[in-house]
């Protein structure tokens, strides 16, 4: 008699099925496909902070996904993280560290700062040799100033005034190689930062749709998005809704379902707080 | 690189680093602090040479607590090649650690792929290095000063950035002695040109 | 004296790979009528993540009432529609006429078929008037098989496609409804908007679409600007 036990995730990764799937792959299996946000993300250093910039197409294949997807992720309060690479896993790991940063900072009671969350994050990649295939651009703002990090999927980390990552990287640094200068102000910034991923959504095939924004300063953070739409959508001329009953239905039964009304009543009981 | 000098040591290095035909950082600092006093130049796995020298950070920095002292160069050099030797088959980095001690003064080791340790007055290490054996070969002596080292230093490393593909960018030299740290910065139009145009 | 992101492991055995072929990508269509047919294709030439041509349509005017849509790998089209055009001219100076779209589908087939075990990476669709004054449609897989039919999409964003030609021109899946025939206006109007939907999720396909509209006065040309990124 075949019995379904509900097993609880006891934390960290689980390898039970690796033996499993290498024989089967061995037998010609193929692996499921996974989501890559084939991606332009980028950041860079301005006069009073960090602006940090991303496409939205995530792709499986050649096939889009999703059309708008969010690559700027939460880390704190003032710090932000673009994920480039398997979805999963830079939504995954930013979530991991987001939580142990929020620990550090209701244990040491201060705001964390950048650099914790780079060694963090440097040091959960390289624990998995590249087998975690996140690619970020970490960008925040701490009492030491303004942030920013390139971090590798293999646990490198580069520190830099701008930098870019994923498919889409080198047609945005092309346009930071050529028009970046330090101290920019916000405004040049953010048009520099918009033009970087246009660059990357449009000759890179990995990247596309809307341009998100973050902009990060000492004591506010604005998270724009969209901040752009790099190409509007084609409108079509024909209609396509379907007069009611178009869909043909095979069979059709009708059932009486028994039901018992019971009949609970719940009393209010004070929190134990004490 | 890294030349020993009478009272401390000479480090050098290029600042490329590359990903296949890209370059995702034009002005990387490979040299590394360990300590006030203790350095070290990684070539090899970026994310490699990142962990072992931050692990390495970490155990001096505790030794030097609990010793009440600064560590000696040969302590951290040692820790490096226990790391670099017991995970041999899984790291990729040539590591070179230099710096100055009150005990032995300014000292040079060099630990390669396989997690070999040997204090040498004069290492290479990197990509770049095949191609200055001969040069090294030839050129250094015994006994320089601070400032023959630097110029030695600098044509060398100039030498490697002309003829490897995978050196490149500016030269960061730093000059470690009792006094501490003196930094230099040669910017890619100022290295030793030996053509002639 | 250099720092790598990834390196491959020396001494290890790596084999080395390299393919004749390439895809780049493209996406072509083919719908016919009582009296007409469209073949439209769009504008972007690709490889991998990158564009080689935002402007490099895949429809070739073979005849006066014959167009071609190739997607596949260009250099095979070039290969394969150079060959074609000489055929076509041998054909005409030897029969002193020009080659009906039925002819073109059969000879096309065994062009295709003669290279069976070294196969020219092109989907193909041809799109004409036929003897009869019809619109009519041939579609071909890489090694010459072919049938007869009323509409077609193959390339990139074939599979994406078909479906809905088949459920909006062909009714399938559809309850009570009428089954008109398709006029040339509501057949243009589909295809541009197929294309859009094409463009919003498939990353080869998008730029600019060409449509190629085939009747007995000849073939007349539109284009349609798509999504670009």
């Amino acid at each position: 008699m075949a019995a379904t036990c509900v097993e609880f995730a006891t934390g960290g990764f689980s390898f039970e099925n690796c033996r499993r799937n290498a024989i089967l792959e061995e037998k010609g299996l193929k692996p499921p496909k996974v989501y890559k946000t084939g991606t332009t993300i980028v950041g860079i250093v301005f006069s009073d902070g960090i602006i940090l910039g991303a496409d939205t197409r995530a792709t499986e294949d050649t096939i889009v996904a999703d059309k708008n997807c969010s690559k700027i992720h939460y880390l704190a309060p003032n710090i932000y993280c673009c994920g480039a690479g398997t979805a999963a896993d830079t939504e995954k790991t930013t979530q991991i560290i987001s939580s142990q940063l929020e620990l550090h900072r209701l244990n040491t009671d201060r705001t964390v700062r950048v650099c914790t969350a780079n060694r963090l994050l440097k040091q959960m990649l390289f624990r998995y040799q590249g087998h975690i295939g996140a690619a970020l651009v970490l960008g925040g703002v701490d009492s030491t100033g303004p942030h920013l990090y390139s971090i590798w999927p293999h646990g490198s980390t580069d520190v830099l005034p701008y930098v870019t990552m994923g498919s889409g990287s080198l047609a945005a640094m092309s346009v930071f190689e050529s028009r970046y200068t330090p101290g920019i102000s916000r405004e040049d910034g953010m048009k520099l930062v918009r033009d970087a991923i246009a660059a990357g959504i449009f000759n890179d095939l990995g990247s596309g749709s809307n341009i998100d924004l973050c902009v990060i300063t000492k004591d506010k953070v604005d998270y724009l998005r969209p901040y752009d739409e790099a190409n509007k959508k084609g409108v079509r001329q024909g209609k396509y809704a379907y007069k009611k009953g178009t869909s043909c239905v095979l069979t059709e039964t009708v059932r009486k379902v028994e039901f018992v009304v019971e009949s609970t009543q719940v009393k209010v009981e004070a929190m134990d707080t004490v | 690189m890294a030349v020993e000098f009478d009272g401390g040591v000479v480090i050098a290095a290029d600042s490329r680093t590359s990903a296949g035909t890209y370059i995702p950082n034009r002005v990387t600092d490979k040299l590394t602090k360990v300590t006030d006093n203790i350095y070290c130049c990684r070539s090899g796995s970026s994310a490699d040479t990142q962990a072992i020298a931050d692990i390495v950070n970490y155990h001096i920095n505790f030794h030097r607590m609990e010793m009440g002292e600064d560590p000696l160069v040969k302590t951290a050099a040692k820790v490096f090649q226990d790391l670099c030797y017991n995970y041999r088959d899984s790291l990729s980095a040539g590591i070179i650690c230099a710096g100055w001690d009150r005990k032995l003064g300014g000292q040079v080791y060099s630990i390669p792929l396989g997690g070999m340790c040997i204090r040498q007055p004069v290492t290479i290490g990197g990509s770049g290095s095949t191609y200055l054996y001969g040069h090294v070969d030839a050129t250094f002596k015994e006994n320089m000063t601070k400032e023959e080292c630097l110029k030695f230093c600098k044509d060398a490393v100039s030498l490697a950035i002309m003829r490897d593909g995978s050196s490149g960018g500016v030269i960061r030299m730093a000059a470690i002695s009792e006094d501490g740290v003196e930094k230099h910065l040669i910017l890619h139009e100022d290295i030793t040109k030996f053509y002639r145009e | 004296m250099s720092l790598q992101m990834e390196q491959h492991e020396y001494g290890t055995p790596m084999q080395r790979y390299w393919s004749p072929y390439a895809m780049n990508g493209g996406t072509g269509l083919a719908v016919s009528g009582a009296d007409f047919a469209i073949v439209a294709s769009d504008s972007r030439l690709s490889e991998g993540f990158s564009i080689h041509s935002r402007d490099a349509p895949k429809t070739y005017q073979l005849t006066d009432t014959t167009v071609l849509s190739c997607a596949g790998f260009h250099g095979d089209i070039l290969a394969l529609t150079k060959y074609l055009e000489a055929r076509l001219q041998m054909y005409e100076h030897e029969h002193n006429k020009k080659m009906s779209t039925s002819a073109i589908a059969a000879m096309l087939s065994t062009i295709l078929y003669y290279k069976r075990f070294f196969p020219y990476y092109v989907y193909n669709i041809i799109g004409g008037i036929d003897d009869e004054g019809k619109g009519c449609i041939y579609s071909f897989d890489p090694v010459g098989s072919y049938e007869r039919e009323t509409y077609r999409a193959g390339g990139s964003a074939g599979s994406i496609l078909q479906p809905l030609l088949d459920n909006q021109i062909g009714f399938k899946n559809q309850q009570g409804v009428v089954k008109t025939p398709l006029t040339l206006q509501k057949a243009v109007q589909l295809v541009k908007d197929v294309f859009i939907s094409a463009a919003e999720r498939d990353i080869y396909t998008g730029d600019s679409l060409v449509i190629r509209i085939i009747t007995k006065d000849g073939v007349k040309t539109e284009t349609f600007p798509l999504r670009r990124d």
